[in-house]
């Protein structure tokens, strides 16, 4: 069954197949003979559409048998993998072209070839292998075990406890509350009614990566055990547990087969007790070779209580006290009744299961998928990773499979590919709200208590909410993943797999803004209960109900992890949980409002919720007046950077106030923790782009002067900003008004076209100058206080840019403008195809010409882009410039383009999957390097879609990415060596990926230093998150500075900067002339003599500029442009070798005696780099620069 | 200029003396405080007479060196000479290659050297198609925004005498240094360090008036050239050759907005395009065809896809979530 045809439609045609492919497969069906307009499945109305996309429907062979599958969102067509059933059998139909299929069409069941491929390879990857024989005879061992063990008499609940525990030191695992001391009732020990295989490994769902593979042995105990009440007052559970340590008794004793025994609860209910064998490790037991497990489960089998009784409205746990005053309300116990219920249908569910795996041929693949999906984002079927697990997937999965009697066709179709299971399952999670419309399969009758938060989805032939361990939060949580991949999946350009089932989405410091720390041993002892393990739920809850509130819009997710738990020896009882532990709260802010200073409560007219208010905020709160007039209860937060973030404050307060005084001591609070790195990186009540705004001002007051300057000798067509400092991402803000902007930024300025241009390059350059000349002097004459000079560049370049005009504004501000004519590219091309020129002339005008497109069209393009990004995502400014500094603090600046690292920033913003778009600095930053870490340059491009928004109109399409994909190819084929363009980053405004990157900038060296610092950054993150999972390091303790550092002893020597020429020692410098001057007389200096001169001066550049001309590649640089304290040298191996002397070896060389035979020529001898007499030379080059230099013996 | 002692390891153990024809000239470098904790290095100076493929004039007085060092100036080798090896006199040294490229170190020489690095072949005034040029001289030159340049690490100069005897002289200097073991010092120029880049600096902000005059002296230098071709054009065009036929020049018309021409051309040419690609599934066999290229282009898509996979798994190992 199909969902009704008109929803199909709609949604296929959102996909992208465009109105022409309709259009084209509407030709087609003309073409078609009628005949399958008697099918009856509407389904093959997609395949039309479909085969549209792709052509040839006939050759498709796109009719099965028994209607196509068709989901909601991905039309059909028919693949040919060994996955699908066999109503995908292809069909050619008879005349037209017979082409052989052979798995070309799963384009679309597959989200791409690409994707389907790599699942494929997944699949093969985390199947294990079935039928292993040391696991079955295991279990065979096991279960002849069980078998053997003898019945015992029934015995008082207390009696029979003791008695397990002296005679073979087993202690039974009742759950809590232990069973009351008078009870009456007895439990013994019988026969097991059937004992089975059941989990995902007899159904053949399992994965073997990571945990230890565990098969699951379920002993049905006999129904004589139980009594018709039993379900009641935990009665059950305690016959289970003796049950269970019965079984552990004869296991324990069995002589033959020495096996390893623990108690665990069954995903962290106390109330499943289970039993968990391993292989004994000095055994050289039957299993030992293999690693796995068998959990050995309890189930009372099916329909032995009641169902009805067991409902979750339904009360199981009768209170103490007399009945008649309390049988009136009784309160429902729906994770009582669900565990037991649980515990009921095991064997339900193996069947449900296998039927569906049965009925549908890519079940098992899409459960596999939905367990490596769910394990990359730390989900997990125990109570404490959130309740939704493998199981959960699986049975939702084959319930959503058959149809529910009256509600229609099943929401999953049998025909479905493994991937559009997947899909439709993420999307039924992501778009269902099942805690307020609850799920119910064939439970008409069933009414289902509405409690905040908590999710159904009920299955009334069992009876059982399968969500019920679910707490609201971690079905949120699940919600936004959900979300999340769906939204990514959606993708139809980029190739979503990775994210989808490779990367670690889980991991605390990539996926959270901020991480709360609450110790167990803060949290106040119920008296009532001797181990905190009990009050932890509502403890959670209460946290939870309490922080959503009182956060409220600040926040888009917050997820509470609590400690790990794990087995106990069979002889020991259930441990108490560890004080030694502690609660975790990952936080995704959201950037717009997590700053906001005021919260507005209720009006104080509207008396109920101003009470209720009041209450929740205690002292916080205050009644204040607005200037619209209304008077509302409000709470403001401070903005001093001691008290720290608003989302801290509030944090604090609520702990202080709702939990207990001891808990917000001890709590500890990390977020955004490395924007301190950069001045102004935080976003604390201002967004990042703030600091530069006075520059943007700045920017735009010059643009309206020029442009209303009169006498031009031409119009102004644009003036656009071209420059890091004026798209919010130079590392420091460029200048605040106390002080001279040091860096001027680069304008561009386009004039009217004019026929009076001369038509020859070198004339162009000087008809810049004199109109460089012509606007400095209006400038100066419109407005006195604009200090003007033109300045020349690219002296040894005559076909390149020559001049510049550099505008310094009467508020410190400082620019740099430069004429665009676009006359140049074409001569440039002109000279480029020029056959008579001789090649170094045509490579000049080849660079020339990469330089004006660079300048004059890219930069321009991508600032605009960039600042646009920048005020669309509030964190991406801070983030661009955390990872500049990085780069600069590893000595690397200088070897990439800012506008390349924007580009990497940018892409963790624009292509956030798995996770969402970050909310601050550090996430935008720590994602960047997380990436950078995995990027293998070598084979595959960077590709930005600047344009991406969410309408995607202007967004990159598949075939956008092919041609950027095809170029980049072309490059390694055409350079295998990576001697020129190493790292390839396109956008939507650079196809040529070549803009940025290109003359090697950076070197091979140089990107390989970039990826192993990346991945040492990220080795380090890792092992600071296990440390945080563990509970060993606390969430404040990391230090994010050493990310920032790295050994200087890795180069071979270093030239320490002189201090008045590093950015330090200007610093300093400046401190001291404000110190030192009277606040009047500094802004008399301001106003009249402004430090002209040193604006753009740094000599520290120069001096390294000249060192990269005149070593050429026989020194690599790393330099830090902004003002850094060293400079230091890598020896090229490829360069500083021994080679054969001969006259130009392009380096500084000492002659050797050398048996080298290219030698022979000159003698035998060969040559090696005169390293001191080239260190010498620097040093009489840099003079009074230099103030001393370190050499690193790094022969190794 | 303080001198350092050689290391006596340096002089006594190195053997080589000479490679191939050249003679290896160890140069003691100065001491510096920067480089207080590291050993003394000398620098080599490979030197012969010059002999190059093409002989020229100058040839016979000239002495080749190679591997100079990157602060080497044509002061600072005229010293060498003058003060340490033999005495002989320098008329000119050509270096090589220097930083920035166009920097002729030579100042007496710096109106040819200018231009003629610049890689272009121009005389001044002189037409051919549709090339104007202008060779630049002191005056039309944009004004130089360094006091120096350097040399390319490892490249060479030649040293031009006055004479041939100053040149034999040196030579036999040089054979007699090594020889005799002689300690030769190196003494660069100075004027390196900050300063040099201060006053770099503020050449690049050329005074106003400067500048304005060579913009003017080139401008106008083009402008006579232009008229001049245009002269030469619109004679070409009215007279035919011998053979009565009239060549085809470029000119005849300067107006505005050839870009915007072109492009409306363009943008005519594409509508026309347009039309007619509307048409292309006007038969069956079109419709037929495309599909099957479709076909195709799918099936190579797939291969393309499957092959990447392949590479994939090769290069990264097999495809497993991360742990």
């Amino acid at each position: 069954m199909a969902p009704p045809a008109t929803k199909r439609r709609k949604l296929s045609h959102s996909d992208s197949s465009e109105d022409r492919d309709v259009a084209i497969s509407g030709s087609n069906n003309f073409a078609r003979n009628g005949s399958e307009d008697s099918e009856q499945s509407s389904g093959d109305e997609d395949p039309m559409e479909e085969h549209g996309l792709y052509g040839d429907e006939d050759a498709l062979g796109s009719e099965g048998e028994e209607g196509d599958s068709v989901e909601e969102d991905t039309p059909v067509a028919v693949k040919k993998s060994k996955t699908t059933g066999p109503e995908h059998r292809a069909k050619p139909r008879k005349g037209i072209d017979d082409i052989p299929q052979d798995g070309v069409y799963t384009a679309e069941i597959y989200k791409s070839n690409l994707f389907k491929l790599q699942v494929d390879e997944l699949l093969k990857q985390v199947k294990p292998k079935y039928g292993k024989k040391e696991v079955t005879n295991a279990m065979h061992t096991l279960k002849s075990i069980i078998e053997q063990i003898p019945s015992r008499e029934p015995q008082l609940v207390h009696d029979a406890e003791k008695s397990l525990l002296k005679s073979s030191k087993v202690s039974t695992p009742f759950p809590h509350p232990r069973p009351p001391k008078d009870a009456k009732y007895k439990l013994e020990y019988e026969k097991p009614a059937v004992i089975n295989v059941t989990g995902s490994y007899v159904l053949e769902i399992a994965t073997k990566h990571g945990d230890e593979l565990c098969v699951d042995l379920v002993v049905t105990m006999p129904s004589s055990l139980f009594q018709e009440k039993d379900f009641l007052n935990y009665r059950y559970f305690y016959k289970r547990a003796y049950y269970l340590a019965c079984i552990a008794v004869g296991i324990k004793e069995s002589k033959d087969h020495k096996f390893e025994i623990r108690f665990e609860s069954l995903n962290g209910n106390s109330l499943q007790p289970i039993l968990v064998v391993r292989p004994s490790k000095d055994a050289s037991g039957d299993f030992s070779a293999s690693k796995f497990c068998i959990n050995v489960l309890l189930s009372p089998g099916e329909k032995i209580f009641s169902p009805e009784k067991l409902l979750p409205e339904k009360n199981c746990v009768r209170p103490k006290g007399s009945k008649d005053e309390l049988s009136s309300k009784l309160v429902p116990t729906p994770f009582y009744n669900a565990t037991l219920q649980a515990d009921c249908s095991i064997t339900a569910y193996l069947k449900v299961l296998h039927a569906a795996s049965k009925q549908c041929d890519a079940y098992k693949d899409a459960c596999i998928l939905g367990r490596v999906w769910l394990r990359q984002r730390g989900f997990h079927g125990h109570a404490r990773k959130g309740g939704f697990g493998n199981f959960e997937w699986a049975a939702i999965i084959a319930i959503l499979l058959q149809s529910s009697s009256g509600t229609g066709a099943p929401i999953l179709s049998a025909g479905y590919s493994s991937y559009q299971l997947f899909k439709a399952t993420i999307q039924f999670l992501a778009t269902r709200d099942l805690t307020k419309i609850p799920f119910a399969f064939q439970a008409a009758n069933v009414s289902l208590p509405k409690t905040e938060g908590v999710p159904y989805f009920f299955d009334g032939e069992r009876g059982l909410n399968l969500l019920f361990k679910m707490t609201a939060w971690s079905y949120r949580l699940l919600q936004k993943e959900a979300k999340n991949t769906l939204k990514s999946l959606a993708d139809s350009t980029f190739d979503q797999f990775d994210s989808t089932f490779i990367l670690k989405v889980e991991s605390p410091l990539y996926r959270y803004d901020s991480i709360l720390e609450l110790p167990l041993t803060g949290f106040e002892q119920d008296t009532n209960e001797e181990d905190i393990r009990q009050t932890l739920p509502r403890t959670c809850k209460k946290l939870y109900t309490t922080l959503t509130r009182g956060l409220g819009n600040r926040i888009t997710s917050l997820s509470i992890s609590l400690p790990e738990e794990t087995g106990w020896q069979v002889s020991s009882s259930r441990p108490f949980e560890d004080r030694q532990g502690r609660i975790l709260i990952g936080l995704e802010t959201d950037p717009v409002n997590s700053t906001r200073l005021v919260d507005h409560g209720p009006s104080a007219e509207n008396k109920k919720e101003a009470a209720s208010f009041r209450q929740f905020w205690g002292e916080k709160s205050e009644l204040r007046r607005f200037k619209d007039g209304s008077i509302l209860e409000s709470l403001v937060w401070s903005q001093k950077e001691s008290s720290g973030t608003i989302v801290e404050q509030i944090i604090r307060h609520i702990l202080q106030r709702h939990i207990s005084a001891r808990v917000a001591e001890s709590a500890k609070f990390s977020g955004d923790s490395f924007n301190h790195l950069i001045t102004a990186g935080g976003l604390s009540g201002q967004s990042g782009t703030t600091p530069f705004l006075t520059l943007m001002s700045a920017f735009s007051t010059l643009e309206k002067d020029i442009r209303s300057l009169e006498n031009l000798p031409l119009q102004i067509r644009h003036i656009i900003s071209a420059d890091p400092q004026l798209r919010y991402s130079s590392i420091d803000p460029p200048f605040n008004v106390s002080k001279q902007m040091k860096t001027p930024a680069s304008i561009v300025v386009q004039f009217e076209g004019s026929g009076r241009w001369p038509d020859d390059l070198l004339a162009i350059q000087r008809t810049k100058v004199a109109f460089l000349l012509k606007l400095a002097e209006l400038l100066s004459g419109e407005n006195a206080q604009y200090v003007t000079r033109v300045g020349l560049e690219n002296t040894s370049q005559p076909s390149q840019n020559q001049s510049f005009l550099d505008i310094i504004t009467p508020s410190g501000a400082a620019f740099r403008l430069r004429i665009h004519h676009d006359r140049e590219a074409f001569l440039l091309h002109h000279q480029l195809k020029d056959k008579s020129l001789d090649g170094p002339s045509r490579e000049a005008a080849a660079h020339a010409l990469a330089t004006y497109k660079r300048d004059f069209l890219r930069i321009p393009a991508h600032t605009q882009a960039m600042q646009a990004l920048c005020t669309r995502f509030t964190a991406l400014s801070p983030s661009i410039r955390l990872t500049k500094k990085w780069f600069a603090s590893h000595l690397l600046s200088s070897h990439f383009a800012p506008e390349f690292i924007e580009l990497l920033v940018a892409r963790s913003f624009l292509q956030p999957a798995p996770w969402t778009t970050p909310s601050c600095a550090t996430n935008g930053f720590l994602r960047t390097l997380f990436w950078l870490s995995r990027w293998d340059w070598t084979h595959s491009p960077l590709v930005v879609d600047l344009a991406n928004t969410e309408s995607g109109a202007d967004s990159m399409k598949a075939d956008d990415l092919a041609a950027i994909t095809t170029r980049f190819e072309a490059w390694r084929r055409i350079d295998r060596d990576l001697n020129r363009v190493v790292l390839f980053a396109a956008s939507n405004l650079d196809p040529d990926g070549t803009t940025w990157t290109d003359r090697a900038r950076p070197a091979k060296v140089v990107a390989r230093r970039m990826t192993v610092l990346a991945q040492a950054a990220v080795s380090v993150l890792k092992d600071t998150e296990l440390g945080i999972v563990a509970g060993k390091t606390g969430v404040a303790d990391f230090q994010p500075e050493t990310l920032f550092a790295g050994p200087l002893s890795d180069y071979s020597f270093v030239l320490r900067i002189a201090r008045p020429f590093t950015r330090f020692g200007r610093l300093k410098a400046d401190a001291k002339a404000d110190n030192a001057m009277f606040k009047n007389l500094q802004l008399q200096m301001q106003s009249e003599g402004r430090d002209v001169e040193a604006v753009g001066y740094a000599p520290a550049s120069l001096f390294v500029e000249e060192l990269k001309e005149v070593y050429g590649n026989t020194i690599i640089w790393f330099y830090d442009e902004e003002g850094g304290d060293v400079v230091a040298g890598l020896w090229n191996p490829l360069a500083a070798g021994k080679r054969g002397w001969k006259v130009r070896l392009g380096t500084s060389t000492v002659p050797v005696a050398g048996k080298a035979k290219a030698s022979k020529r000159y003698g035998g001898v060969d040559a090696v780099v005169n390293t001191g007499g080239i260190l010498n030379e620097i040093a009489r080059l840099g003079g009074d620069l230099i103030e001393k230099i370190e050499v690193f013996d790094i022969q190794k | 200029m303080p001198s350092a002692k050689p290391s006596p390891k340096s002089r006594t153990s190195r053997a080589l003396t000479s490679v191939s024809s050249f003679t290896i000239l160890p140069l003691t470098l100065p001491a510096l405080p920067a480089l207080k904790s590291q050993p003394p290095a000398p620098h080599y100076l490979y030197i012969q007479p010059h002999a190059p493929k093409l002989p020229e004039p100058d040839t016979e007085r000239s002495l080749f060196l190679a591997n100079i060092p990157i602060d080497a100036t044509d002061g600072a080798i005229r010293a060498l000479f003058a003060d340490q090896l033999g005495g002989g006199r320098v008329e000119r040294v050509v270096f090589e290659a220097t930083v920035p490229s166009y920097a002729a170190l030579n100042t007496k020489s710096q109106g040819d050297s200018g231009g003629a690095r610049r890689g272009k072949k121009r005389k001044r005034g002189v037409v051919n198609e549709d090339k104007v040029g202008v060779v630049e001289d002191a005056e039309t030159a944009l004004p130089r925004v360094w006091e120096r340049g350097l040399c390319v690490s490892g490249s060479s100069a030649v040293v031009v005498f006055v004479d041939r005897a100053s040149a034999k002289g040196a030579w036999v200097a040089v054979k007699g240094a090594v020889k005799g073991g002689e300690e030769v010092v190196w003494r660069g120029e100075g004027g390196l360090g900050e300063k040099r880049y201060r006053d770099h600096h503020s050449l690049t902000f050329p005074p106003r008036a400067t500048l304005q005059k060579s913009i003017n002296a080139y401008l106008t230098a083009f402008t006579e050239a232009e008229t001049t071709r245009d002269r030469l054009r619109a004679k070409q065009r009215a007279v035919p050759d011998e053979d009565g036929f009239v060549t085809v020049v470029r000119g005849g018309r300067i107006g505005p907005a050839r870009l915007e021409e072109a492009q409306a051309a363009k943008e005519k040419a594409d509508e026309k395009d347009k039309k007619r690609i509307a048409k292309d599934d006007f038969y069956r066999f079109q419709t037929r065809e495309k599909k099957k290229e479709r076909e195709m282009d799918l099936r190579r898509k797939f291969e393309e896809d499957r092959k990447k996979v392949q590479e994939m798994r090769e290069r990264r190992g097999k495809v497993v979530p991360m742990s």
